[in-house]
């Protein structure tokens, strides 16, 4: 399985990918995009099996990334993971087709909440 | 999601019932700022990292980083330590792939995204609907106003940190400024 991991912060992006390790996700080519503009280009050249994306970043934002793979009709599982977590957020992540959101901080035992049964 | 916003959650109702600017000091204490920090350390730097309520005086060589809060409370969320407490930091978030040598832009990296955690649930227990600004470093933005501040001071591994949640109301922001990456809500 390819999981495309996007955030602005390349910190955070490492963050992600140890804790997907910690989580027991570790046999998994992993792909990281800068931004998601980026992200939006890796899914293409890519073709990641799950995007997991930070909210906020320059150039376009992760719910510009997901509303743009939607409308051209890719239905890529995508999953937020930001910073911020309300109510009104989750609900325009869902509506927008995220299968998630995981709001930071966030540990190993959050990642497999949210990820059983979307990665195999 | 945090518990503090189950806690606070807000409809905004204080802003409509006056019109006088909201002050932080009404809608956050110091002890809400702790246990955000507290709670971002512990997932973010590391199981046994924690931020002693202790003030260390301040930072030789200090550095900040800052997220904008913009909504019926403005102003911004601002992380202040010495220069080797950031690189400290950094290491620690970065644990097995941080490089022999950070260079400036990894330690300005790691405490951007540091005031991006604590200031993204920080503005989850403001009054909503509000927008979360992108993580800056540098100088910290000046206190506009000192009655609308919260402030932590702690120490972390025996260094001296500050959280400071404070105002903008003096400054407000040109409505000309680029905010095309910050959060619609």
């Amino acid at each position: 399985m390819k999981i495309l991991v996007a955030d602005d912060s390349r910190v955070m992006r490492q963050i992600v990918i140890r804790t997907l390790r910690q989580a027991g996700y570790d046999d998994h080519d992993i792909v990281e995009a800068e931004d998601g503009a980026d992200a939006l280009a890796k899914v293409g050249s890519e073709k990641p099996d799950l995007i997991l994306s930070d909210w906020n970043m320059p150039n376009m934002t992760g719910i510009e990334c997901l509303q743009a793979l939607r409308a051209s009709g890719s239905a890529v599982p995508f999953g937020f993971v930001t910073s911020e977590g309300s109510p009104e957020m989750r609900e325009k992540a869902a509506n927008a087709g995220a299968m998630f959101l995981i709001a930071k901080p966030f540990n190993e035992d959050t990642f497999k909440e949210h990820l059983d049964g979307v990665i195999a | 999601m945090t518990a503090f916003s189950a806690d606070l959650g807000d409809t905004g109702e204080r802003r409509r019932t006056s019109d006088a600017p909201l002050a932080i000091t009404d809608l956050i204490d110091e002890a809400t700022v702790q246990s955000i920090a507290e709670e971002a350390w512990l997932a973010l730097v590391g199981e046994e990292e924690y931020l002693l309520p202790l003030p260390g005086g301040p930072a030789d060589d200090a550095v900040s980083s800052w997220v904008e809060v913009v909504g019926p409370w403005t102003g911004t969320v601002v992380i202040t330590t010495g220069r080797s407490t950031a690189e400290e930091l950094s290491r620690a978030l970065l644990k097995e792939h941080a490089p022999p040598v950070l260079d400036a832009e990894d330690v300005d990296d790691a405490l951007g995204e540091l005031a991006n955690v604590v200031g993204g649930n920080v503005k989850a227990v403001l009054p909503g609907p509000s927008a979360l600004g992108l993580p800056e470093v540098g100088n910290a933005p000046e206190v506009t106003d000192p009655a609308d501040v919260v402030r932590i001071d702690v120490l972390w591994r025996g260094q001296s940190l500050s959280i400071s949640v404070q105002g903008s109301a003096g400054a407000l922001p040109d409505p000309y400024e680029n905010h095309e990456n910050e959060v619609p809500l």
